[in-house]
């Protein structure tokens, strides 16, 4: 799988252990995997664009855009957020898996 | 364990993914817009960056006249002869990147056979993370300068030609002296010290109940080390053992290697991918790889 900058903070394998649990397979688990990804990439981007002040977003999607996998981004955002913005990801990515966790529970049969 | 209704399930997740993008949207519509302008959405950025990564791959790839990453195809060198090494070093370096963890440790064999792949690719090389059965601790991890080693017992740092401010060694490397005196030193031994690298093989989990074979079949072996950073690549061999645990590095260079690789850091190490080379026919010269190997 291609590697965006913040993956390490997802450990989306919580979310997969979830998956193996009740016996999701196949395509169907590729799909539902998709749909996750999407939902973190938003609510993370979200979190990155509310701390980083707004006359650094522009620098900050170009960069993105042109280089997803730069780990130098983090130490970017970093230094012109002036919090850690690797704490706030991680708190993030926790929120998302944990509302999506309750979703594969309340779909159980 | 329970059954899972992936209808629902399904329903709940798109529903959540149009809900965040929606949120991204109305919280920060400046950065909708400017994504919509590019054609992404920004919870396909994963693809996005997937086409990069193809896009290097094909852009290396017509670089060098061939499909990326394919087997045994012919290779047609006029392109790539005439390409600048800047754009051939950070085609490499990308395509290196896509496939690397985040932070420096032990690759799984799975990325080692891609890198091999890559390598052969662009430098016509073949290397691997293991060769003869023989395999490192770890084929990607930090290196730091080492000083040179004496050529010969009485060698001073004075006599060698670069890189002097890093100094010599007081005691010969771990396989020796590299001649026993000034008049045995030959042009090949003088490349051989420029490009050492140092490799723990004191850590090797087979090294004290197989030494009489590894210490010759590790001696003067040939390495490609690369800087996965810019691409910088170079043909060493390995002729010290180091550097210890504690330090946080997995191999040490030579003056002339760490000042090619641009390690120049502060602390004087970088990440680095380290791969045996395969030429048994030893045709494959020391020092910096520019161009493709024929």
């Amino acid at each position: 799988m291609t590697k965006v900058f913040y993956d390490h903070l997802l450990i989306i394998e919580e979310v997969i252990a979830v998956f193996d649990l009740n016996a999701i397979k196949g395509n169907e688990r590729k799909e539902l995997l998709q749909l996750i990804d999407k939902t973190m990439h938003h609510e993370i981007l979200d979190t990155i664009l509310t701390h980083l002040p707004r006359a650094h977003h522009e620098e900050f999607l170009l960069r993105f855009h042109s280089s997803p996998h730069d780990m130098s981004l983090m130490t970017y955002l970093n230094e012109h957020a002036g919090i850690d913005v690797e704490k706030e990801i991680l708190k993030a990515a926790n929120t998302v898996k944990k509302t999506l966790i309750k979703e594969i529970e309340a779909a159980k049969k | 364990m329970g059954s899972i209704k992936t209808s629902k399930l399904r329903a709940a997740l798109e529903r959540h993914a149009a809900i965040s993008e929606s949120k991204l949207g109305k919280r920060h519509p400046h950065a909708a817009s400017w994504f919509a302008k590019r054609g992404i959405r920004p919870g396909d950025i994963r693809l996005h960056a997937a086409r990069l990564a193809s896009a290097g791959a094909l852009a290396g790839a017509m670089l060098m006249g061939t499909p990326f990453i394919s087997k045994g195809a012919s290779f047609g060198t006029d392109k790539i002869a005439n390409a600048p090494l800047d754009s051939i070093q950070n085609l490499f370096s990308d395509n290196l990147k896509s496939l690397l963890p985040s932070s420096v440790h032990p690759l799984n064999p799975e990325i080692e056979d891609q890198i091999s792949r890559i390598i052969e690719e662009f430098w016509g090389i073949r290397a691997s993370a293991k060769l003869d059965g023989e395999h490192l601790n770890t084929t990607y991890g930090y290196m730091g300068a080492e000083q040179h080693l004496p050529h010969f017992p009485g060698d001073s740092v004075s006599q060698h030609d670069a890189y002097q401010q890093s100094g010599i060694t007081p005691g010969k490397g771990a396989w020796g002296y590299f001649a026993n005196s000034k008049n045995e030193l030959t042009d090949d031994l003088v490349q051989k010290e420029k490009y050492y690298v140092a490799v723990q093989t004191l850590y090797l989990p087979d090294w004290e109940t197989r030494l009489p074979y590894l210490r010759e079949w590790y001696k003067y072996r040939k390495v490609m080390v690369i800087n996965p950073v810019n691409g910088k690549t170079v043909v060493a061999v390995v002729a010290d053992a180091g550097p210890a645990n504690w330090t946080g590095k997995s191999f040490g260079a030579s003056p002339e290697i760490m000042a090619y690789l641009d390690m120049k850091d502060g602390a004087q190490r970088g990440p680095a991918i380290l791969f045996f080379v395969d030429d048994k026919d030893n045709a494959i010269p020391l020092g910096p790889v520019e161009r493709r190997n024929k």
